[in-house]
């Protein structure tokens, strides 16, 4: 008996096959890989609704949005001040670098530099973007209150207590630290005078 | 294909510490199976396709699912809601948890498919009793983690079909009340009982993938039966499983994959008969549903259950069904195995394949006088069968076996 295998028909249906049936995984791995996304209740949980009025001058208040913490500061005139004559030091002070430190309000320099709706009622992403811990509120200018945790020309900000990262009071991040961001902005609006919707 | 991959550098780096080669020659490529199967073998590959499936779709169902029979508004539980939630609120999670139970009802149709291949052809006779025995053990697994699944949603049916069969062990004399007790962890069904259930759902598949391997691993011992019974290893009458059987076995698994999406797709609770209507209304342990039946494929076992007056012998006899089929292999005397060549014998499996059917049908519906006197007329072909098999050969005539396949 000869070989009559058409070799070449045959490599075809193979392929045909084969490719086909790796088409058909591939579809069947969409809803499963699918299904651990977040469930259409976790994204309806997504909103949060704050009165800023609540937090008190000087004040900071964390609060939750989507799981993560956010930070809500009511900055005093003396806090705001800080804002200036430290551009030198930062990494990013007009937040260019990345989408999620910029936002669509930001249209003014001066927004640029306060990095909030508001000026005084600041609302940022509390989660340091270098590995996500919460940095610790240390609004004072120098070293008088916090000591060597922060450099001698402490501008007043946050330390992030994990790995050091500093950021100022409009949460930009300083010059040699790990963090390669200034903290993130969420999209919120004020739906009233005091109260914003976050998300 | 495979011989080209199997002459790679990496495939040679793989051999070298593992055997892979000797294993794929001796396990597919140079593995002899009888050339002259037909489809009614395709079901074993098949089962082990849905006891995957099933494997794969509980995992990401245990993502959601919360076994917890807390409270939450309105008289629902955590557990209920759980379930609502995977069918509302999370991304394919209707068509995982359909996948799911549909799978649980399509693994029983493709073993029980599977069982009646081996009662139908003798596969269970010599060489291949042990064989046989693992496979009853693996049915008793599927049927046990089938009822530990079927609480977890929390229904009414969930509830009271779980109170119903641990309370069949109450009956047991001495031992009854302390092993219902073990079983429910209280005095009823309640929330330890669901926790140790989904515990014991997610244990039994695992038990299941490794007492399937040692089945398979027994069958590759033995080697396959055919539809003539011969005993044929080699030669002329078998072909190499792969590429043969492996090909047959991919049409089959396409053929079944059309069917199962199609009823995952458009008819995924088959009208009551994959997911009761019943269980669509949180349990509540004060109120028993009108009518109460298991699911379809444990159905025959509870016919006979209810076909006794007193409740020990009922349970003792359910067991008793179940445990027969151990020792079918050595109550068949009969030296020929397949049906083809046994009149008798043909007739019997005929019989007991419809009094399956009909207890099944019996244990579906609500109990009424006549459906009781079908069920225990059922229920005695049922033992009669197995227990008529020593005495058949004494006086069947068989057909002659042909000399070769």
């Amino acid at each position: 008996m000869t070989d009559q295998t058409d070799q070449s028909r045959r490599n075809f249906l193979y392929v045909a096959a084969g490719g086909m049936g790796a088409v058909a995984a591939g579809a069947a791995v969409v809803p499963f890989l699918g299904s651990m996304l977040p469930a259409a209740d976790t994204l309806a949980a997504s909103k949060t609704e704050y009165d800023v009025a609540t937090v008190q001058e000087g004040q900071l208040v964390v609060i939750q949005w989507q799981g993560k913490p956010v930070f809500v500061v009511n900055r005093t005139p003396e806090y705001l001040a800080e804002v200036d004559g430290h551009d030198d030091m930062l990494k990013d002070p007009n937040s260019e670098h990345i989408e999620a430190v910029s936002a669509e309000w930001m249209d003014t320099p001066e927004k640029r530099k306060y990095r909030s709706i508001k000026p005084e009622y600041l609302v940022v992403v509390a989660s340091c973007t270098h590995l996500g811990c919460i940095p610790l509120f240390k609004p004072t200018k120098g070293r008088t209150d916090w000591g060597e945790s922060v450099p001698e020309n402490w501008p007043g900000g946050w330390h992030c207590p994990c790995h050091g990262s500093l950021y100022d009071i409009s949460a930009r991040v300083i010059k040699g630290s790990p963090a390669p961001d200034n903290l993130h902005l969420m999209p919120y609006k004020y739906l009233t005078d005091t109260k914003v919707l976050i998300g | 294909m495979l011989e080209k991959m199997m002459k790679t550098k990496l495939f040679g780096w793989i051999d070298e510490r593992t055997g892979a080669e000797a294993i794929i020659k001796s396990q597919l490529t140079e593995y002899q199976v009888p050339k002259n199967l037909n489809y009614m073998w395709n079901f074993g590959s098949l089962a082990l396709l849905v006891l995957v499936l099933q494997i794969v779709t509980g995992i990401f169902l245990a993502m959601y699912y919360k076994p917890s029979a807390a409270m939450t508004y309105g008289s629902y539980t955590v557990a209920f809601d759980s379930v609502e939630r995977i069918m509302r609120d999370v991304n394919f999670g209707w068509l995982i948890r359909y996948m799911h139970a549909v799978g649980a009802s399509a693994f029983f149709v493709v073993v029980y498919m599977h069982i009646g291949r081996g009662l139908y052809y003798g596969s269970f006779k010599g060489p291949r009793e042990l064989l046989w025995i693992i496979g009853v053990i693996i049915l008793l697994i599927m049927q046990g983690a089938a009822f530990f699944g079927y609480l977890l949603p929390w229904g009414q049916m969930s509830f009271w079909g779980a109170t119903v069969i641990t309370n069949l062990f109450g009956a047991l004399p001495v031992l009854g009340e302390p092993v219902q007790q073990l079983l429910m962890g209280g005095f009823s069904v309640g929330d330890p009982t669901l926790n140790r259930f989904f515990s014991l759902h997610y244990l039994f598949p695992l038990l299941l993938a490794a007492i399937v391997g040692g089945h398979i691993h027994a069958l590759h011992v033995v080697h396959s039966n055919n539809p003539t019974g011969l005993d044929v290893h080699a030669g002329k009458s078998t072909i190499p499983f792969h590429p043969y059987y492996t090909v047959k076995d991919a049409f089959g698994v396409g053929v079944f994959l059309t069917i199962y999406t199609y009823i995952v797709f458009f008819n995924p609770q088959m009208s009551g008969y994959f997911i009761e209507v019943d269980n669509y209304v949180p349990a509540n342990n004060l109120q028993t549903p009108a009518h109460i039946a298991p699911v379809w494929y444990l159905t025959p076992w509870y016919t006979i259950l209810r076909s006794f007056e007193s409740k020990l012998l009922g349970v003792l006899m359910m067991g008793a069904s179940l445990a027969i089929l151990f020792v079918l292999p050595f109550l068949d005397r009969s030296k020929v195995r397949s049906s083809r060549y046994r009149p008798v014998y043909r007739q019997m499996v005929f019989l007991f394949f419809v009094t399956v059917i009909v207890l099944g049908y019996c244990g579906h519906s609500a109990p009424t006088p006549t459906l009781k006197l079908i069920g225990q007329l059922a229920t005695t072909y049922y033992f009669a069968f197995f227990l008529l098999l020593p005495l058949v050969n004494k006086f069947e005539k068989t057909k002659p076996l042909p000399e070769e396949i």
